[in-house]
């Protein structure tokens, strides 16, 4: 700005008279103006373009080409600057005013008029022109800072997305900043997270809260904490950040391959829907829960909605945006478009394409109002990779055995937990256990086996032993849900059980040897106990048949373990996990 | 004018109606339809007949008006929203936080 202002100023005077030229000229260099003259329209636009003055005066009657002419033409290349332009005239008519204005002059000065009177034409308006000036340097000024800000959020948000390759996404922003966010990221167990959201508004306001959201989802998600924790702690976390009139509209999906179900919590968004192979609509999520950040806590009476899923099939989350458009006559395009087009993508195997094409030929040449957002998730395929790599982690050292007999005597660390009563039903102590292990150990790849083993036997621990569920409820493919929905029940019942205490005590202990290490787990619940050894049999009679969806924790855990022992009528467990450090 | 109210100081009541479009731009008018009343125990009704359409930032000026409400210990029912607003109202489950008659 100041190099700007002290600059000598130019000022470009336009009249074919000569006596005219000479006055005119004199008072602008007395104001401090390098003048440039010109003698008709047609010469005063080429001196415009030639040097670009900060000051036009131009006279209305002229030969070649007229003063409204010339002006039209100016005004015509100034593009963003102003570039004042003032008619000086001697016909003081309303018409030439009119027309002056019509033609693009900013002000126009009536001959004849006193050297003070000019003088001071020139400075208002060259204030006027300053300030215009100022305001555009703000404007780019501004706009550089949103597109910065803008690239730095889409690398924190986007680019760290888990599957990004499998996952169809549509992203289009109204503004710069779009108030919508998608995040995917993996579980520790191989399952996957998946979060559409919108914040209130547009603009660099609405998109204040999605780092936070970004992070606490990331985060949580890679120590194992379950959706409701997640969604539980983004609501505290943006009811304490946000204004009171700003929230977060959301659907979160826990999707999980191994046990053929998917989870889901809508907080404000329409629906949410799974595709079936053949483009049905097989299930609609509705929101359940107004959006995060309005109220302190969550509802408490409000539950994941639990379905099975198959692999081909294929979910898909929207934000309101997408319904909302509007074509030319002012019609939404609404929820009936959208299914058709989703129904047409599936067949397609691209939804996200199919819907975009869509929307464009509905809405033609209309601009969009708000942000829109879709993503498509498919239901199996995402963790083949993750697959392999449990299987190398697994790897056992040949020699192990002697070396584990010799540190089995004293562990460098051992680690007790015993939740009871209530506290079943509202700790997940897993990603506790994992922090104790990533603070004491440090983190590392052989802790994904561990923190599955340790999963599935808290959870067996819970659901068989101290809840007494029958796991043979989960062998129908919509006794999943119900499954489910039995577990919420007795877990509710534990919170006010007035019977014997019901606890459940995980143990762990950590040999090291050389280029690796053993932990001993032990699990102890207060439950009855259940034939172990009829499940894994089962299990294994199911797997030849690839019909059973209940058991497969134990039948993994088995797996993934270097001994596995139940014992005390499946009441107590007893599991090594051995890993070998690959890298030398 | 698209937002008007109605204060009845007898029966302890104010009535406020936003026509067409309930968006951004009617933040301040709608503020100040109830930003004067500050008497304690107040009845509010926020009719929504009249509504054709409401976003996403409607919502938080409803939100605005519930703590307001909250803070006189007053009351808030919205009333007879149409169609495509219960639609709204519904998508962010409102009914879940106040009273929504139909």
């Amino acid at each position: 700005m100041k190099e700007y202002s002290s600059q000598q100023k130019k000022a470009l005077v336009v009249d074919d008279s000569s006596s005219q030229c000479a006055m005119l000229s004199t008072l602008l260099k007395e104001e401090g103006y390098e003048v440039i003259i010109a003698n008709d329209g047609a010469c005063g636009v080429k001196q415009y373009i030639k040097h670009e003055p900060d000051l036009v005066l131009m006279d209305i009657n002229m030969p070649v080409m007229d003063g409204y002419e010339a002006a039209r033409q100016i005004k015509g290349f100034s593009g963003d600057s102003l570039a004042p332009l003032i008619f000086i005239t001697s016909m003081a008519t309303e018409q030439a005013f009119i027309d002056s204005v019509d033609a693009g002059g900013d002000s126009i000065l009536i001959r004849p008029f006193s050297p003070q009177v000019f003088k001071a034409k020139i400075k208002s308006i060259q204030r006027i022109s300053d300030l215009y000036q100022q305001v555009k340097d703000l404007q780019k000024e501004q706009q550089q800072d949103a597109e910065l800000a803008e690239k730095m959020i889409s690398d924190v948000i986007e680019s760290r997305n888990f599957a990004l390759d499998k996952i169809g996404v549509i992203k289009q922003a109204a503004t710069i900043f779009s108030g919508d966010i998608q995040l995917s990221s993996l579980c520790p167990n191989g399952d996957l997270h998946v979060l559409l959201g919108d914040f209130t508004g547009h603009g660099l306001r609405a998109s204040i809260g999605a780092i936070p959201v970004t992070e606490t989802f990331r985060v949580m998600t890679r120590k194992g904490f379950s959706l409701l924790d997640i969604v539980a702690q983004i609501n505290r976390q943006l009811y304490h950040l946000l204004p009171n009139d700003l929230f977060f509209s959301a659907c979160f999906v826990c999707i999980s391959e191994h046990d053929k179900s998917a989870y889901v919590f809508n907080a404000g968004l329409p629906d949410g829907y799974v595709f079936s192979e053949s483009a049905a609509i097989k299930h609609h999520f509705p929101s359940i829960h107004p959006p995060l950040g309005i109220l302190s806590k969550l509802l408490t009476d409000v539950e994941l909605i639990v379905v099975s899923i198959e692999a081909n099939e294929h979910l898909v989350l929207i934000t309101d945006g997408i319904i909302e458009v509007r074509n030319e006559q002012g019609e939404e395009y609404g929820i009936s478009h959208f299914e058709n087009a989703a129904k047409i993508g599936m067949l397609n195997n691209d939804i996200a394409t199919n819907v975009l094409t869509s929307l464009k030929q509905f809405c033609a040449s209309m601009s969009q109002e708000d942000d829109i957002s879709l993503v498509d998730i498919p239901c199996s395929g995402w963790q083949d990779n993750l697959q392999d790599n449990q299987i190398n982690q697994v790897h056992i050292p040949e020699t192990y055995t002697s070396e584990c007999a010799f540190y089995d005597v004293s562990p460098t660390w051992s680690w007790h937990l015993i939740l009871t009563d209530k506290l079943l039903s509202t700790v997940n102590p897993i990603p506790i256990i994992m922090n104790q292990i990533n603070d004491i150990e440090g983190a590392g790849e052989h802790w994904h086996s561990l923190y599955t083993i340790l999963t599935e036997l808290f959870i067996n621990a819970l659901d068989h032993g101290v809840l007494e569920l029958d796991s043979s409820l989960k062998e129908s493919v919509d006794g999943f849900s119900q499954y489910f929905k039995e577990r919420s029940k007795r877990l509710e019942k534990l919170s006010f059980s007035n019977r014997k205490q019901e606890f459940i005590s995980i143990e762990l202990s950590y040999f090291p040897f050389e280029q690796g290490g053993k932990m001993q787990i032990n699990v102890k619940d207060s439950g009855q106990g259940f034939d172990i050894y009829n499940v894994l049999k089962n299990n294994s009679l199911a797997q030849n048949e690839g019909i059973k969806l209940s058991g497969r924790g134990i039948e993994l855990v088995n797996q993934l373990c270097d001994t596995l022992d139940y014992q005390e009528n499946g009441t107590f467990v007893e599991a090594s996990y051995v890993w070998y450090n690959t890298q030398h | 004018m698209s937002v008007s109210s109605n204060i009845s100081q007898e029966d302890n009541k104010i009535n406020i109606v936003v026509n067409e479009r309930f968006d951004f731009s009617l933040h301040q008018q709608f503020r100040d339809a109830y930003s004067q009343c500050t008497t304690k125990k107040f009845n509010y009704a926020l009719d929504l007949s009249q509504t054709e359409y409401m976003d996403s930032s409607a919502l938080g000026m409803i939100l605005l008006l519930k703590d307001h409400v909250d803070m006189y210990e007053g009351t808030l029912v919205i009333l007879n929203p149409s169609d495509t607003v219960n639609k709204i109202l519904t998508i962010a489950q409102f009914h879940r936080l106040m009273t929504i008659e139909r």
